[in-house]
């Protein structure tokens, strides 16, 4: 167990040396460098450019510059948002709390959603029930992220104003709230980006978990089970959902860049201030380096999320866990 | 299915020539739900290949941007217009050509890359095919939307063969891993080894005795990929840095309409319906085609 986390553990800090890598050829492969597309403005001296670029080390060989990029890069230094006027770090330190309470309550939502109906499917395999909810799953699986939250702001938000408009509390008033009411006023904001996500990405775990329940139904010991006289439902959740619950834990880090993809669609249409909105913003002012940052910052998220997905199921499945 | 002989590792023993495509299609006409899809797709895509004869309008027309702007859909302009004035349904009809068109040619770049590369690190096998994995594993901890986010940002409004380009670069991953995984359990297949013993050339046997046996796979992830292309195409011209303007793609017209997203409703609901259809009967017909091939 130990040599395998260690080793996984090792495969994700390649990763993301890899994605430090391709960031970096990113920025240099865009046409020009990052001061033409921030400086278009005709006002900006060509002289003050030059400034800029020596002072940023663009006018060094190539080499040079990623080693200096690799370098602050280790040193948590992912470059100047000319946007905010701050550190990119410090820019995304701030929004990254509310996208990992967005993506954490949509992770939990979308799986427990998901495995929810493959057991109903599954207990109703072939009826008319099982059809119609995959129709469902497959209609979510393949719905574009940002309509389907579009279409459910314009109807909870305007039609049936059931939830505030956008952002993470009340503007006005929720410094006036005491505490209970601040929860309450944050949840309240949360609920819909959240069950938004949950709900477009429950789609592929349904359809997951039902392909694994029935893969797992011909086994001997779920005929063993049935001889013993369990009802279909006790088969079902005490021998074939423990096992096919299995595979559903490797979903978790695969569903990672989904769910993040997901949530910057989200954050943006429901401006909800995570690192999607400030990522999404950013390409309208063109600050790229806030751009890229978050791009590393996603890209780590994602290397993290499969390495705890993969951890966790080494810990579940008692096959590995002698190793 | 016993008398159907489709196993790959008997693909030497001679029999009558049916393509995977002619396989494939019989196989998914048996079932209702990809009968349906495919006469759907169908009808889109003749939509989009018929576009200049159906659409009422032209698409980039503003006929009258005062008296004309933000209708909400009438008989004379059943999808509404947009706050330039142009008729949304020709918009629409439009965009079904350009989406198509987009997701099928970055589809065609993501196959011949993700082909080449997973079938080159397959076949070479120890380190150069370890390294080709890791820099895989690398590009694929990048969500696709975000690295795109990053190759678009930097530079000024690209053109559309750019797009398309870029979309086809960054959507291979997935797909090469698949046929590496293919060629690595095939390399030792009895009839390579007869080949090779026949004294054919690496490439041939690449080209002539391993590929014809990756084509399920492959046209599985094309059909799969043509719908990832249209969502993404459609999210990034959401956010503006798409397909540029006049043009119209499904994305580009729910961008028009987005900050006034409450009043002009029209303007998100109907290309979106028009995109998850799409994007729905492709995956049900990639489904359809991967039990096809499954059943053995």
């Amino acid at each position: 167990m130990l040599r395998y986390l260690a080793r996984r553990l090792a495969q994700a800090a390649i990763i993301v040396a890899f994605v430090a890598a391709i960031s970096f050829l990113l920025i240099h492969l865009a046409p020009g460098d990052p001061f033409t597309a921030v400086m278009d403005n005709p006002n900006v001296s060509e002289s003050v450019r030059q400034t800029l670029r020596a002072q940023y080390g663009f006018d060094k060989p190539l080499p040079e510059q990623f080693a200096r990029y690799v370098g602050s890069l280790a040193r948590g230094d992912l470059g100047w948002s000319f946007s905010h006027d701050r550190p990119v770090l410090d820019v995304l330190a701030t929004v990254l709390p509310n996208t990992l309470l967005l993506m954490g309550v949509a992770l939990v939502g979308s799986f427990s959603l998901g495995i929810l109906i493959a057991l109903i499917q599954v207990a109703r395999r072939g009826s008319a029930t099982d059809h119609a909810l995959s129709g469902v799953t497959l209609l979510l699986f393949s719905m574009p992220d940002f309509w389907f939250a579009i279409l459910a702001l314009l109807a909870f938000t305007y039609w049936f104003p059931i939830f505030p408009v956008g952002g993470a509390v009340d503007p006005v008033m929720h410094e006036y709230m005491g505490l209970g009411a601040r929860i309450g006023d944050r949840l309240h904001h949360l609920t819909l980006p959240a069950l938004t996500l949950a709900v477009l990405a429950a789609g592929a775990v349904a359809r997951f978990q039902r392909a694994a329940l029935l893969d797992v139904l011909p086994a001997d010991y779920i005929r063993t089970a049935r001889l013993k006289g369990l009802t279909e439902r006790e088969i079902l959740r005490r021998h074939a959902l423990r096992n096919a619950l299995l595979p559903t834990i490797s979903l978790i880090g695969l569903s990672f860049p989904a769910l993040l993809t997901g949530a910057f669609f989200i954050e943006k249409i429901f401006a909800w201030p995570g690192m999607g909105l400030a990522v999404v913003n950013a390409i309208g002012t063109r600050d790229y380096p806030l751009v890229v940052g978050g791009v590393i910052i996603g890209s780590i998220m994602v290397t993290l999320g499969s390495l705890l997905a993969d951890i966790l199921y080494a810990w579940a499945d008692p096959r590995l866990r002698g190793r | 299915m016993p008398g159907q002989i489709q196993d790959s590792a008997v693909a030497s023993i001679p029999r009558p020539r049916e393509s995977a495509f002619a396989i494939g299609l019989r196989r998914i006409l048996r079932t209702p739900s990809s009968r349906v899809a495919l006469v759907i797709l169908a009808t889109i895509i003749l939509v989009g290949l018929l576009a200049p004869f159906i659409a009422p309008y032209d698409p980039a027309a503003q006929p009258d941007i005062v008296g004309l702007k933000s209708l909400a859909p009438s008989l004379a302009h059943p999808f509404g217009t947009d706050p330039y004035s142009r008729d949304v349904l020709s918009r629409v009809i439009y965009g079904a050509r350009l989406s198509l068109a987009i997701g099928l040619l970055a589809t065609l770049v993501s196959l011949t890359l993700g082909v080449a590369y997973g079938a080159i690190a397959g076949y070479a096998g120890g380190v150069a095919d370890a390294v080709m994995m890791r820099v895989l594993d690398a590009f694929l901890a990048i969500p696709r939307l975000l690295l795109l986010l990053g190759i678009l940002v930097g530079g000024p409004q690209l053109s559309i063969g750019a797009l398309i380009l870029f979309l086809g670069l960054t959507g291979w991953f997935g797909l090469s891993r698949i046929v590496r995984g293919q060629v690595l359990a095939l390399k030792h297949a009895e009839f390579v080894t007869a080949a090779q013993a026949l004294g054919a050339s690496r490439r041939r046997i690449l080209v002539r005795h391993l590929l014809p046996n990756l084509v399920s796979p492959i046209v599985v992830a094309a059909t799969v990929g043509v719908a990832h292309v249209i969502v993404l195409e459609a999210g990034l011209s959401y956010l503006g840095i798409g397909v540029p303007q006049p043009l119209a793609s499904w994305g580009n017209i729910i961008y028009d309409g987005a900050d006034q997203g409450a009043d002009l409703w029209w303007m998100s609901l109907f290309p979106g319906l028009f995109m998850v259809l799409t994007v729905m009967t492709l995956n049900i017909l990639g489904e359809a085609l991967r039990d096809a091939y499954d059943r053995r």
